[in-house]
């Protein structure tokens, strides 16, 4: 048997108009686009906050720690599990990488990652995927272009701190590694967002894979910092390898390579999986039948909490499994304190204020705690944004459903949950405490967890403030009350701002419960604030016009 | 009482985008029991209208209102009608039963034995999650949903643009069973074979304004009919046939036939035609497409 082809057809003269000479670079434009914004926001953030820390470090703290309090420090597993290795806090260089380093990272990495399922599986959610897929684009192009770009996106926000410690005053090699390490940290981010985005069909499930490797990652790097028989776990994650690369102390570049290969590992396996699969679903489908219908499913409040009940689960335990061991740390970071006063006074000016005592250090830890639950409060929001965009509740206010009433429930089961993360982190806490023999009382954990709750509320609110008027920014003003007032607050109480400047933050009116008494009279404040906010916002979701 | 005031009530309604005026001015009344065809080209505005009725957009000017209750009020007005979107997204991990007993168990009231009926007739797996569905199954679903609330008023954005002919000859039946039982639906159609074969009275609106309202029966009896004439012999007398009013395109394709476009009453062309010996006449109405080719190529002039 024989196939004759036919002819080629001349490229001209058939009246078609000529093919672009290459495709891909449309696609490539198509990303960056999407990608541009968030680069710039990221890089001038990382880039600001540790050119802004080495100058203050410069102008204010310079020179007020001795080296023999130093090796104290360094040597204490319980301050390098928490803050990482503590590494020529002398120098404003090193000092700004053990104070912003792993915050700057853990944001480049976050961002990078939802920004790698957002071009990836979210274009394919939507379908807008399928519309290049038509042209002369495949598949490996596109996840390849996307692999590129936020690459590129990484390298620019390393370039960004690297130029804003330099731009500080600090040493060039330090300067270079730091900020090779926080680009490098982005683009693993980006590579397994892509990757995570190949293995799973919704984009929410990639992203919370992919954040959630992440976050494992740093959790790693705690274990092996704090146990010295585990130190290896610091070669898994880009977080440990800020302590392994020791920029501005050790200056080491051999740890970059494995950085490398914590970038290539993902990536390579997307490039691969994104040939190997349907458009439009991942690699792992799950089940397409349910078993009989959930019972939830049949009101409002029903379906408000089935909507929530994974997130809220899959919250609930990173959150325990951090404070587990900020529990089993417990004595560790209490026998340092007592014999080291020194640091206890200038964790005191970090934010850290009262460590000595059991429940000094758990309430101060606690702090922390309002970052992430907080944010799952504003991402619960976010997720109502997403449905409204997606059309998914078209159907659902084309019933007698008033939008207020609606938002309200997925408001109020937010809220909820947010009880549940932050009693989770509790109970781990007393748990972890309890193992060491701490004497950390259940009573005193879970009210210390759920003392952060007002400033949780206080991200609902701002969330759903957006969500009525600013509808496409709904998570960054979400988490604003809780990541953006703690960096308020740990950047006036290191350099010493006014006190009006303190008080903007939220935590400025937190109580460290439960060292001390809750403080009732900030806590009803802040509440009433949320609820101000809350209702702005739904008075604004009622009235302006449905997206999607 | 509600039931007693006009299903859909649009009062110089407008909507504006920025600088796009999607909808302008526009007024008007379906009452109660009549199947309404909502035509348009693309971007003429016809969700737009649809998205205004039901309280999702906010109106610019003026005001639109569902038996009586302004359709800002959702939690009233939507108690009487049932909607079926353009393109209906679902949560893509709830199976279709999931989605159906969610929007049975918000309201309005559901009749469940119709809803099971209606499953069957559209061959619709319920048991299969959401992310499985093709654009038809989704709007089977939204469809389903909304006939089995035998809600006063469906109000339908082309709901049949997904489906296989077969589903939709099965639509066709359930809204001729709802107009049996008195409800009232708002339908926008591109297909323009199924706004013939169910809609009483329809509304054409071109570029965000209602330019045309009418019955079905009316708005052929505006347009020109086709009017061809078999003669058994030659007659000349006929040529004074392109004077009379009313009358164009008299066209002689051959001696003893003459085709001619006629508007308005015929009396004077069936006068002129009774002193020849007419063999044959045939009077063609123009389809809904020709009168709605019509509208557009006016527009496009
Ligand atoms: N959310 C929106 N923002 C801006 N313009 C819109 C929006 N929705 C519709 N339009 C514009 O309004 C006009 C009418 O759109 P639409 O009502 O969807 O038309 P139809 O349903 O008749 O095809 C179009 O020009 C469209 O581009
Ligand atoms: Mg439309």
């Amino acid at each position: 048997m024989t196939t004759r082809t036919p002819p080629r057809a001349p490229a001209t003269g058939t009246g078609r108009p000529p093919a672009p000479a290459h495709p891909a670079t449309a696609v490539r434009r198509a990303v960056v686009r999407q990608v541009r914004r968030g680069t710039v926001v990221v890089a001038v953030l990382s880039g600001g906050l540790t050119a802004f820390v080495a100058h203050e470090y410069a102008s204010t703290v310079s020179g007020a720690i001795g080296v023999g309090s130093l090796t104290a420090l360094a040597e204490n597993p319980a301050i390098r599990t928490l803050f990482g290795p503590p590494l020529a806090l002398d120098d404003p260089g090193g000092f700004t990488v053990w104070r912003t380093g792993t915050v700057v990272a853990v944001l480049a990495g976050v961002w990078a990652a939802l920004a790698g399922t957002r071009v990836t599986r979210g274009e394919e959610e939507s379908g807008r995927a399928d519309l290049l897929l038509a042209g002369r684009v495949r598949q490996v192009t596109l996840v390849r272009t996307a692999l590129d770009v936020l690459l590129g996106a990484g390298a620019v926000v390393g370039v960004a701190v690297t130029a804003g410690v330099w731009a500080a005053g600090t040493a060039v090699p330090g300067a270079v590694l730091f900020g090779a390490l926080v680009g490098g940290t982005a683009m693993a981010g980006g590579a397994l967002g892509v990757l995570t985005g190949q293995l799973l069909t919704e984009r929410r499930a990639a992203s919370g894979l992919a954040v959630a490797v992440l976050l494992a990652g740093l959790l790693a790097r705690m274990v092996g910092d704090g146990v010295p028989a585990l130190s290896w776990l610091q070669w898994l994650s880009p977080f440990g390898l800020l302590g392994r690369v020791a920029p501005y102390a050790h200056d080491r570049w051999a740890p970059l390579l494995v950085l490398g290969v914590l970038v290539a590992a993902p990536a390579v396996l997307a490039a691969v999986l994104a040939g190997a699969r349907d458009v439009g679903t991942g690699r792992w489908r799950g089940r397409d039948r349910a078993r009989p219908p959930s019972r939830l499913l049949r009101s409002l409040p029903g379906l408000a909490v089935q909507r929530t009940r994974r997130p809220a689960a899959t919250w609930s335990l990173g959150v325990a499994a951090y404070f587990l061991l900020i529990g089993l740390l417990a004595t560790a970071m209490l026998d340092f304190l007592r014999d080291n006063p020194v640091f206890a006074q200038m964790a005191a000016a970090a934010g850290f204020a009262r460590l000595a005592s059991v429940e000094g250090y758990a309430a101060s830890l606690f702090g922390l705690l309002a970052v992430p639950v907080g944010a799952f409060a504003a991402a619960r929001v976010a997720a109502l944004a997403a449905d409204e965009t997606a059309s998914r509740l078209t159907l659902l206010y084309s019933r007698p459903v008033g939008r207020v009433r609606w938002a309200g429930w997925e408001a109020a089961v937010a809220a909820a949950g947010a009880v549940l993360v932050a009693a989770a982190a509790g109970v781990a806490t007393w748990a972890g405490a309890s193992w060491v023999g701490a004497g950390l009382g259940p009573g005193a954990a879970l009210g210390g967890a759920l003392s952060v709750l007002p400033v949780a509320l206080l991200c609902l609110g701002a969330a759903l403030l957006a969500l009525g008027w600013a509808p496409s920014a709904v998570l960054p003003v979400g988490v604003l009350p809780a990541a953006g007032g703690y960096l308020l607050l740990v950047l006036a109480d290191s350099f010493g701002w006014p006190a009006w400047v303190r008080g903007l933050s939220p935590f400025a009116h937190l109580a460290a419960v439960p060292a001390e008494p809750l403080d009732v009279a900030g806590a009803v404040g802040m509440v009433v604030v949320a609820l101000a906010l809350a209702a702005a916002g739904l008075a604004g979701y009622a009235r302006r016009d449905l997206r999607g | 009482m509600a039931e007693s005031a006009t299903p859909v009530l649009l009062d110089s309604l407008g909507k504006r985008f920025g600088a796009t005026a999607a909808v302008t001015d526009l007024s008007l009344a379906v009452p109660a029991g009549e199947v309404f065809g909502f035509l348009g080209p693309n971007g003429a505005g016809k969700s737009t209208t649809i998205r205004l009725l039901l309280g999702l957009l906010r109106p610019t000017t003026g005001r639109a209102e569902v038996f009586g209750d302004p359709a800002g009020d959702v939690e009233r007005a939507h108690r009487h009608l049932a909607y079926v979107p353009a393109d209906v997204a679902l949560w893509p991990s709830l199976t279709g039963q999931e989605c159906l007993e969610l929007l049975a168990g918000v309201g309005p009231g559901t009749d469940r034995g119709y809803r099971d009926e209606l499953v069957e007739r559209f061959a619709l797996d319920v048991g299969k999650r959401a992310r499985t569905y093709s654009t038809g199954n989704r709007q089977k679903v939204a469809l389903v949903a909304a006939f089995a609330t035998r809600a006063p008023l469906l109000v339908l954005d082309e709901p049949t643009s997904g489906l296989d002919p077969l589903m939709e000859r099965e639509f066709r039946r359930c809204l001729a069973e709802a107009a049996e039982r008195g409800q009232t639906v708002f339908l926008s159609s591109h297909a323009l074979a199924e706004v013939e074969a169910v809609c009483t009275r329809v509304g054409i609106l071109r570029a965000g304004r209602l330019v045309e309202v009418a019955g079905l029966a009316e708005l052929r009896r505006l347009r020109r009919s086709e009017v061809t004439v078999s003669l058994a012999r030659p007659a000349p007398e006929l040529e004074r046939l392109a004077g009379l009013p009313g009358v164009a395109d008299v066209r002689w394709t051959t001696p003893l036939e003459v085709t001619l476009a006629l508007t308005g009453p015929p009396g004077p062309v069936l006068r002129a035609l009774g002193g020849a010996d007419v063999l044959r006449l045939d009077v063609r109405e123009p389809s809904l497409e020709e009168i709605f080719l019509d509208y557009y190529g006016r527009a496009a002039a």
